[in-house]
């Protein structure tokens, strides 16, 4: 088998050896990102001139991967949404006799803490991009706490909910609260969790004004999380 | 670090990494498992369950960050075990919770043989079984969707038998006539259905359930055509269309090392085997296989007092949304490097077809999948926790899982499609030495399809009591989707035109392939025309479409795509002689097989029914479905002649002399053969599109993307 | 290929049937040109000693005349299917005849309204698989469904019309020529589904009224009564 241009290259090497040394490496770092583009050559005829077009990329790999993923999600949301207001405009009465009203002012605070989250992520996106790295671990231990908030009261009012004799099986109104409500919450837990790791990440000290992909990415996620939310609250709470 | 040959230094990353995912997944795992274990407390294997969590835990704290070889291969033993072990719970019990532990056991196995291979990079489990080249992925594929096809296809043959003699025993393994006359035993196969059928039910083996004396019974028919359609779709041409060419392809025709993500990449390709051991798990769980037809309809599929069905059609549910997890990061995989990582030069419209169709299709997938997910999701929770979102008695609404799955579906069939119309396109300029006709109205051409596909899916509902008017604006955009279609054709009619044709085996298929789709795209808009649906909708009409656009389509790109990269793939050439027989063969009793399906669905012969005797009307045309069936052998048997062909030459093939047998343009026959790790010596840079041939004035009738000749401007 | 056709007993039968020709022969032109083009390319172009490939990229007068061409075709199709289908599944012809077709797995359940015409009323007639009409009458069927989604299909009236569950639709037919006709079920709906059939009689008139005189017997006070089944069967 012939030789590759890519054998191991001294950094490469050093970087093996060091894997052991703590030395973080960026997400970003080596998710693949493209081979350090050769240097245009000059146009042979016949060209159009615009070789230089795939050097110009906008964003990074993960940044990209991570709005495509976002997408994704959008649809998976899509399709369960589009489900329930079948259900809630096809139905006769909504919610069906016998079933417990939802919680509609409870909720209209727990929208407010969640969308405040919002804030508070773009903050610590903020700071570090001037790389204030206290300012960052303030905000994103802010936004833990809120989404944390959030689920706890989502979690309390299920509970009360349930108790009232709202369940997956009472009726399709039941499915559909806790499907569609639930893969958000779902969603809010994972990104609870991720938005931790990120937080415990900062207070290593891990990101700098140069390098935070992992925060971006991060915050993205939590966009999409946030405002699914009020859209969500309009549908299924607000008649 | 004296190696074999050198290794990459991204690799090296990209194993890294994993290593780093997988602990942090064991510590994640092993945490919850505690809790939830303790929360739930499953009366079964409860303290096993406990185990499993504080091993995983305390393996994953100790390999953080540090290669721990021995520690970190630990996962390999009792991730086998735990995955055999949830198997065999969810099959016995049967339990989704054991497949659940599968799933979790299948990850604990590839984390460990990945620990292996990060140490020995270079050993068979680092390059063959846990490999990050986007080649060798693309060959774990090939391999997963050509196994998967002898299964998807024996079944094909298997209710064929059915059909053409219902209710006959098979030969060899059936039970002999005098037997079923005379009830006393003549063969030694009588003797042992005798003692097998005696047994009562429960302690029945798997031969005496579902095919008593050797004939199929009327229930297993129904699961044979449901999981040989769920196999052929899911597990053959997506893995080999979208798996194998789309990741050997796309780096090596856009000019790069290797996928953006390749660690997803390899994730992708084992998530997709574990849901393949769900998927096939399910004919050995009590009760059968899902039988409710690939498109799973509901209330049928949603409620197992109605199909018979319990455990089989769950499982049918659960594997196809772990395999969307795998095609999602297929999908994000490809978009991502064909925006990001085209070599310098490469713009978008200097792309081969090939790569804008698996551009497109991956978009596709990233839009259409997702949908599929959450209408399985809400199957999956009509099946297991008593929602009712398809079952009218509980407020339900069984037309809402056509709209959702259909809505999938359409575009769908259009994934498996564009990329056949991609590698078709590759191949025919080649072959006549030729520009490929109308570059660019060929990429949009696609396009219109891939969008027009979006707002079509009602196609399928013509009858199901959906509003007419609805029927009337599908049947429009339908009848529009053959414009983009008419455009492809007749712009290959126009490569050919003019052209020095070379009739190679890969020009064959391709030619094979363009014949067979317009014969399946025209069977198409009689469907399209509402009132004439009314009538072959659920025919054997249908069936012939399906199989004209996806075996004479999909099925017949794959092959030529193979014949034409095999020898990139391999570094040899598959035998020609052997190709050409097993193209003929293929051509004839292919034509033989599905053509009189016609024939069938216009005298009204009703699909996925396994005994056409049953009705008076049909008895005129059994005659014709024993020539279907025995011309279905003949084509079946043909693909053997491929097997043979293609397993000898990867091994003892004729070698290649040049990296560029075909002497074609694209980027991928500048790489060295078989290309190493990261490809190309150095990064190409693309000068002009993918299908200079024959410029005027030149020696060679080949202008390879990488080199600066005088080519127009423009292109 | 189209005189496979099963005979065509219904009043838009003969149109669907047109219609079916009309694309048969459009589609089968297309190919026929698809096909022949193909082959001739192939003898004319194949691989010869110092004749080179043509250098062309394309030709957009060539793909505005296909697309074109394409389009129109496509839409004369859609506006010929239109009115047709309008016809077949909105603007339905007043009922002279009224049954309800339950499917339940699996069987067809067929109600009729009684002589009063109304239905459920006392001479409601409920049976199995046995559907009765008069010839030339226009009939709406009311189908809907027990269990899972079925589909009502008699290949002879080119009519097809899946039962829904929780869903009640209406399909018509207009039978010009008695004779009997099977009605299999065309929607997988179990392990039952092949072999789920009923029977579909058109009746001359004469038959007709002999049916219903022995599905509903007059009362016994009249003369006309035979005898003993009709006691029987009567309730009064
Ligand atoms: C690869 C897969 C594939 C492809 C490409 C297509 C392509 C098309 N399909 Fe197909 N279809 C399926 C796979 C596919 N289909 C499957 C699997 C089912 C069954 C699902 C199930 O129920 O199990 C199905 C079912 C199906 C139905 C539902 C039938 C029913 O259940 O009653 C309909 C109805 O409209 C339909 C229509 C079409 C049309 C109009 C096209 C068009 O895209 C075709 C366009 C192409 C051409 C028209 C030929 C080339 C064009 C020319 C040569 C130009 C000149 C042509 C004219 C002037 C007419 N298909
Ligand atoms: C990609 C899709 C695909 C493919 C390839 C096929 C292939 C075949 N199909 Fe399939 N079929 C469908 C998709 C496909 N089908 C779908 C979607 C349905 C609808 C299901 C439903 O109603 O729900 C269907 C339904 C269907 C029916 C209708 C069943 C019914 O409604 O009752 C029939 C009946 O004849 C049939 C027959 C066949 C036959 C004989 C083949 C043959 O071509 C098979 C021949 C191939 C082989 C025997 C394999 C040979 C082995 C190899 C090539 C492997 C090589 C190995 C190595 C290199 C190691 N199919
Ligand atoms: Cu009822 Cu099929
Ligand atoms: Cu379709």
């Amino acid at each position: 088998m012939p030789a590759t241009a890519a054998s191991v290259s001294p950094q490469a090497a050093y970087e093996w050896s060091s894997r052991d040394s703590g030395e973080v490496l960026e997400l970003d770092h080596f998710s693949g990102n493209p081979p350090p583009p050769t240097p245009a050559l000059p146009y042979g005829p016949g060209d159009d001139g615009d070789d230089g077009e795939a050097e110009s990329r906008p964003v990074g790999n993960a940044v990209l991967g991570m709005l495509l993923f976002l997408g994704t999600d959008a649809m998976f949301f899509a399709a369960l949404i589009g489900a329930f207001i079948v259900f809630k405009y096809g139905a006769l009465d909504w919610p069906p006799l016998g079933q417990p009203r939802l919680p509609v002012m409870v909720t209209g605070a727990n929208t407010v803490i969640l969308l405040a989250s919002g804030l508070t992520m773009f903050q610590a996106y903020r700071r570090i991009r001037r790389g204030a790295a206290a300012g960052l671990q303030k905000n994103l231990a802010l936004t833990a706490l809120l989404g944390t908030t959030f689920l706890l009261i989502q979690g309390y009012e299920w509970i009360k909910l349930l108790g009232y004799g709202l369940t997956l099986s009472s009726s399709v109104y039941g499915a559909t609260f806790y499907t569609l409500i639930g893969c958000h919450a779902l969603h809010v837990a994972g990104a609870v969790l991720w938005l931790l790791v990120v937080w415990w990440r900062a207070t290593q000290g891990r990101f700098t004004a140069a390098r935070h992909t992992a925060v971006l990415l991060c915050s993205m996620y939590w966009y999409l999380v946030v405002l699914l939310w009020p859209l969500l609250y309009l549908l299924v709470y607000l008649n | 670090m004296a190696h074999a040959h050198p290794i990459s230094a991204d690799e090296l990353k990209q194993r890294r990494l994993f290593g780093e995912i997988f602990s942090a997944v064991m510590i994640v795992t092993g945490m919850l498992f505690v809790l939830l274990t303790l929360l739930i407390r499953p009366e079964s294997g409860l303290l096993a369950r406990l185990a499993f969590g504080v091993a995983a835990l305390v393996n994953g704290i100790l390999t953080w960050r540090k290669p721990q070889k021995w520690l970190g291969t630990l996962p390999l033993l009792y991730g086998t075990l735990w995955a055999v072990w949830g198997l065999q719970q969810g099959i016995s019990t049967p339990s989704l919770l054991g497949f659940a532990d599968f799933l979790v056991g299948f990850f604990f196995l590839v984390g460990g043989l990945g620990n292996l291979a990060e140490h020995h990079p270079h050993g068979f489990i680092g390059t063959h079984l846990i490999s990050m080249d986007h080649k060798m992925i693309g060959k774990q594929f090939l391999t997963l969707g050509l196994l998967m096809m002898i299964l998807g296809g024996g079944f094909a043959l298997l209710f064929r038998w059915q059909l053409a003699y219902p209710d006959k025993p098979l030969p060899l393994i059936g039970a002999s006539a005098q037997f079923l006359e005379s009830g006393e035993p003549k063969t030694g196969m009588d003797k042992l259905w005798m003692e097998w059928l005696q047994k009562d039910e429960s302690e029945q083996n798997w031969l005496a359930k579902n095919m008593p004396m050797g004939a199929v019974a009327p229930a297993f028919y129904n699961s044979l055509f449901t999981m040989h359609a769920t196999i052929m779709i899911f597990f053959v041409v997506m893995p080999i269309l979208i798996g194998c060419f789309g990741n050997f392809l796309i780096p090596l025709m856009i000019g790069t090392r290797d996928m953006a993500f390749p660690v997803l990449n390899m994730l992708s390709f084992w998530v997709a085997v574990a849901s393949g051991v769900v998927m096939l798990a399910g004919f050995f769980v009590p009760g059968g296989h899902a039988a409710a037809g690939w498109t799973s309809y509901t209330p049928l599929a949603a409620n197992a007092a109605w199909t018979g069905v319990d455990m089989g059609q769950v499982l049918w549910s659960f594997s196809l949304i772990v395999l969307g997890v795998s095609s999602l990061m297929g999908s994000i995989n490809y978009i991502t490097t064909i925006i990001n990582m085209r070599a310098p030069g490469m713009t978008l419209f200097r792309m081969p077809l090939a790569i804008w169709s698996l551009f497109i299709v991956a978009i596709l997938l990233l839009l259409a999948l997702p949908v599929l997910t959450s209408a399985l999701a809400m199957l999956l929770f009509d099946q297991t926790l008593g929602t009712s979102f398809f079952n009218v008695a509980g407020g339900g609404e069984p037309l809402l899982w056509q709209h959702l799955f259909w809505f999938f579906g359409h575009p769908e069939v259009y994934i498996l499609i564009l990329p056949a119309m991609g590698l078709a396109s590759e191949i025919l300029p080649v072959f006549s030495r030729k520009p490929i006709f109308g570059y660019r109205a060929m990429v949009w051409a696609m396009v219109a399809i891939a969008f027009l596909g979006w707002i079509v899916w009602g196609h399928h509902m013509f009858q199901s009591g959906m509003n007419p008017r609805l029927g009337t604006t599908f049947m429009i955009s339908t009848m529009l989707i053959a414009v983009p279609s008419a455009i492809k054709t007749f712009n290959w009619l126009g490569t050919l035109w003019g052209g020095s044709i070379r009739f190679t085996v890969p020009m064959l298929f391709a030619l094979g392939f363009v014949s067979m789709f317009v014969i399946g795209g025209l069977s198409g808009i009689y469907m399209a025309s509402t009132p004439v649906d009314m009538f072959i909708h659920d025919t054997y009409y249908i069936v012939a479409h399906i199989h004209y656009v996806v075996f004479g389509g999909s099925i017949f790109g794959i092959f030529a795509g193979l014949y034409y990269w095999f020898p990139k793939m391999y570094g040899r050439l598959m035998n020609a002689t052997w190709g050409k027989v097993h193209f003929w063969l293929t051509f004839v009793s292919f034509n033989c097989t599905f053509f009189p399906m016609h024939i069938l669905g216009v005298g009204g012969h009703m699909r996925r029914i396994a005994n056409p005797l049953q009705y008076d009307f049909l008895k005129q045309f059994q005659g014709m479905n024993e020539f279907i069936t025995i011309s279905a052998f003949v084509l079946g048997f043909t693909q053997l002649i491929f097997a043979v062909n293609f397993v000898y030459c990867m091994f003892k093939g004729r070698q290649v002399e040049s990296d560029n047998p075909w002497r074609a343009n694209t980027l991928e026959w500048v790489a060295p053969t078989p290309p190493p790790h990261g490809n190309f010596m150095a990064t190409p840079t693309v000068h002009h599109g993918p299908y200079e041939y024959s410029v005027p004035g030149r020696e060679t009738d080949f202008v390879p993307q990488t080199e600066k000749a005088a080519v127009p401007a423009g292109h | 290929m189209l005189d496979w056709l099963p005979e065509n007993v219904s009043t838009y039968g003969s149109r669907i049937d047109f219609i079916f020709h009309v694309i048969y022969y459009l589609t089968a032109s297309v190919f026929v040109l698809v096909s022949a083009t193909m082959i001739y390319f192939l003898i004319k172009y194949r691989q010869r000693e110092g004749r080179p490939a043509t250098y062309t990229h394309g030709n957009a007068t060539l793909e505005w005349v296909w697309t074109s061409a394409t389009t129109v075709a496509m839409f004369a199709l859609a506006f010929a299917s239109k009115p047709l289908w309008g016809e077949i599944k909105q603007q339905r012809p007043p009922a002279e005849v009224e049954v309800r077709v339950t499917g339940k797995q699996f069987n067809w359940q067929i109600l009729y309204p009684g002589p009063d015409r109304q239905f459920d009323t006392a001479d409601d007639y409920q049976i199995d698989n046995d559907l009765h009409v008069p010839v030339n009458a226009v009939v709406h069927v009311h189908l809907n469904s027990l269990d899972v989604i079925h589909s009502f299909f008699v290949p002879q009236l080119r009519l097809k019309q899946d039962a829904v569950p929780g869903h009640n639709i209406t399909a018509w037919f207009q039978a010009t020529k008695p004779g009997v006709y099977e009605i299999p079920c065309a929607e997988l709906c179990g392990f039952g589904h092949s072999g789920m059939k009923g029977t579909l009689y058109v009746d001359t008139p004469e038959e007709y009224e002999a049916w219903k005189l022995q599905t509903w017997p007059p009362a016994p006070a009249a003369e006309a009564a035979p005898a003993d089944s009709a006691g029987a069967a009567n309730p009064l």
